[in-house]
């Protein structure tokens, strides 16, 4: 390996460990409906729960028959290690998530995890936004319980296209500070994009977590790039990046995400959403090709 | 150790020293180098593994999407993602060679100098217990070449049977008019045995957009329970086409499923997609099996086969009884 290949591998960091997952029958405690076609889904999974951390995922197999066939990817909403209870926030769009959202008490499915890498948790205490747009939402309320406990300060920018795609309020932990909506029709709090509110926050914050459609998380890392950063020098940003994954564990080669093209003549600049991913620092991603993926993937 | 007369022997011959523990393997391409698997569910269970296609050197594959869902099946467009030859002999056959389940490295190229260099290098590495020839990659630019012409994929095998002395399995194409010409070449070149059958060729519709999901060409290679009846269908004539062994491939879920292929005539199964929808399949599929042959007091697993294909090498040529 080339210097420069070397240093990109070290800042890239290992792939997820496998060894922590866990494949558990897990059984529906609550299925909660929210606005349009939104809802919280819950199982009790214990060995998951107990493991599970902020911005990891879990493959769910919502069927016994052959379809759908794949598994679902779902970052972890919640963990209880005390309820031994996971939950999901999702919308019904697909076969899946349909299928999904006929759940109630009681029915079971297979839950595999957890998988991934997921977002670093400060040791010292800081100031951080959390930037999300629709259900990009997801994976924040585990981070911001974890976050709470180590004592950070935290900003959510809470997006969405229209009030009925937004993340609910009173869903939100109450470790969070601030919250502050944004939606593109105006029709609930700020009329706009998550960006322009993290712009003038930049300069007060140590790092930032996004999560989002892959459009608004290029956005980000845009408006990061041109913001002239305080002394302490930018913000950290770390985005959580959805790909289409068949088996979530490495071996389908599915989700194959285009990072930065540094990493040195004859280096691989395709990494594994499931593996290197689906938390990456904001840096590592080759943004131009990850945006002129072909519009029915965005 | 020779099992006696009487106790259950589910042991598989693939011929040239290849001894199988049992007559469940892992199909190339769902199951990476084996590394991802061993730590989810280990791999000390399996009677062989089929790595990843490996090149001579190392591919990035194709621009996603690279997968798509279909009912009760997928298809794919990896494009060979892999590290290239040198990574696979000295990295990961070092690793292979303390396990006691046998790897057999799936090898892909562009031409048949390709073929044989990647052959050369793994030949008499540790670590190493066979090869199988992917003449027919759906997913690369003339790589159905080799499989869809009898002569052309004659000559393939016999360059790499001359440049090694490993287990030689060749994975034949389903996408040819006739798949024993093909079968019966590849036994006259020098195959120790074939494997039945790769993706077939498929397509998704993006409606709203009115165009493939998988970029390129729009097709992909079709895997999974949808292809189960075709692929079974394919095992049964490769079977009555040639003498080595056949390894059936296509849509195998569960041990019923498996059973189902060494009825139609094969001597070992791979799981495919299987694999990513269940890390335990292949393990769940060998105690299935076992269970199965004590239940119905099997000596060998080959007992189960159709009567009618007792005479292998019998089936002539041209397109298939309907």
């Amino acid at each position: 390996m080339s210097v420069l290949a070397e240093a990109f591998a070290k800042e890239l960091g290992s792939e997820s460990d496998l060894r922590r997952a866990v494949d558990e029958v897990a059984r529906c405690t609550a299925l909660l409906p929210l606005r349009a076609n939104l809802f919280q889904l819950s199982f009790h999974a214990p060995e998951v729960a107990r493991r599970a951390q902020p911005g990891e995922f879990a493959q769910i197999r919502v069927a016994q028959s052959h379809i759908p066939l794949l598994r679902r990817s779902f970052s972890f909403s919640r963990a209880d290690r005390d309820s031994g209870v996971v939950s999901f926030y999702l919308g019904a769009v697909g076969v899946g998530s349909r299928r999904l959202r006929e759940f109630g008490p009681g029915d079971e499915a297979r839950i595999l995890g957890p998988l991934g890498r997921g977002f670093s948790i400060p040791d010292r205490p800081g100031r951080s936004a959390l930037v999300s747009g629709g259900l990009g939402a997801a994976p924040f309320p585990l981070l911001a319980e974890r976050l709470r406990e180590v004592g950070e300060e935290m900003i959510w920018l809470n997006g969405a296209r229209n009030s009925s795609e937004l993340y609910p309020d009173e869903l939100i932990p109450s470790g969070v500070k601030e919250v502050v909506q944004f939606t593109e029709d105006g029709s609930c709090g700020q009329r706009g994009r998550v960006t322009a509110g993290l712009g003038p926050l930049l300069s007060d914050l140590d790092r930032v977590y996004a999560c989002g459609p892959n459009p608004m998380l290029g956005a980000v890392v845009a408006l990061m790039a041109e913001s002239k950063s305080g002394s302490a020098g930018p913000p950290q940003l770390e985005v959580s990046i959805e790909a289409p994954m068949g088996c979530g564990f490495g071996t389908c080669l599915g989700c194959a995400i285009p990072l930065r093209p540094k990493a040195g003549p004859g280096e691989s600049a395709v990494g594994l959403c499931c593996r290197q991913g689906p938390v990456l620092r904001g840096s590592l991603l080759d943004w131009e090709r990850l945006l002129t993926q072909p519009a029915h993937l965005q | 150790m020779k099992a006696s007369a009487t106790s259950f022997d589910p042991r598989v011959d693939l011929g040239r020293g290849l001894l199988l523990a049992n007559p469940v393997t892992v199909a190339s391409g769902t199951f990476g180098f084996g590394f991802e698997q061993e730590a989810l569910a280990g791999v000390g269970h399996l009677g062989a593994i089929f790595s990843k296609g490996t090149t001579l050197l190392a591919r990035e594959g194709n621009l996603p999407p690279r997968i798509a869902e279909t009912a009760a099946g997928m298809l794919n467009s990896i494009g060979l993602q892999n590290p290239g030859v040198e990574v696979v002999a000295r990295d990961y056959a070092p690793r292979w060679a303390k396990w006691s389940v046998p790897v057999l490295v799936n090898v892909a190229g562009a031409d048949i100098g390709e073929y044989v260099e990647v052959v050369r290098r793994l030949d008499g590495v540790t670590g190493i217990a066979g090869l199988e020839l992917n003449i027919s990659c759906p997913n690369i630019a003339h790589g159905l070449d080799f499989a869809t012409e009898p002569a052309a994929a004659a000559r393939c095998v016999a360059a790499v049977r001359a440049a090694t002395e490993l287990p030689l399995v060749v994975k034949l194409s389903p996408n040819v008019t006739d798949i024993t010409e093909v079968a019966r070449a590849v036994e006259d070149a020098g195959a120790d045995a074939v494997s039945a059958v790769n993706t077939y060729v498929g397509a998704k519709i993006h409606l709203p957009s009115r165009r493939p999901v998988l970029p390129g060409h729009g097709s992909g290679g079709l895997s999974g329970p949808a292809i189960k009846p075709l692929a079974l269908a394919a095992v049964i004539r490769v079977r009555r086409s040639v003498r080595i062994p056949v390894i059936g491939i296509g849509g195998i879920a569960n041990a019923a499923d498996a059973l189902e292929f060494l009825v139609a005539g094969a001597d070992a199964v791979q799981v495919g997609t299987a694999n990513f929808n269940n890390p335990q399949a292949s393990r769940e599929i060998v105690e299935g099996c076992q269970a199965f042959a004590r239940e119905h007091g099997l000596l060998r697993y080959s007992e189960l086969r159709w009567q009618e294909l007792d005479h292998p090498g019998t089936e002539e040529s041209g397109a298939p009884a309907v």
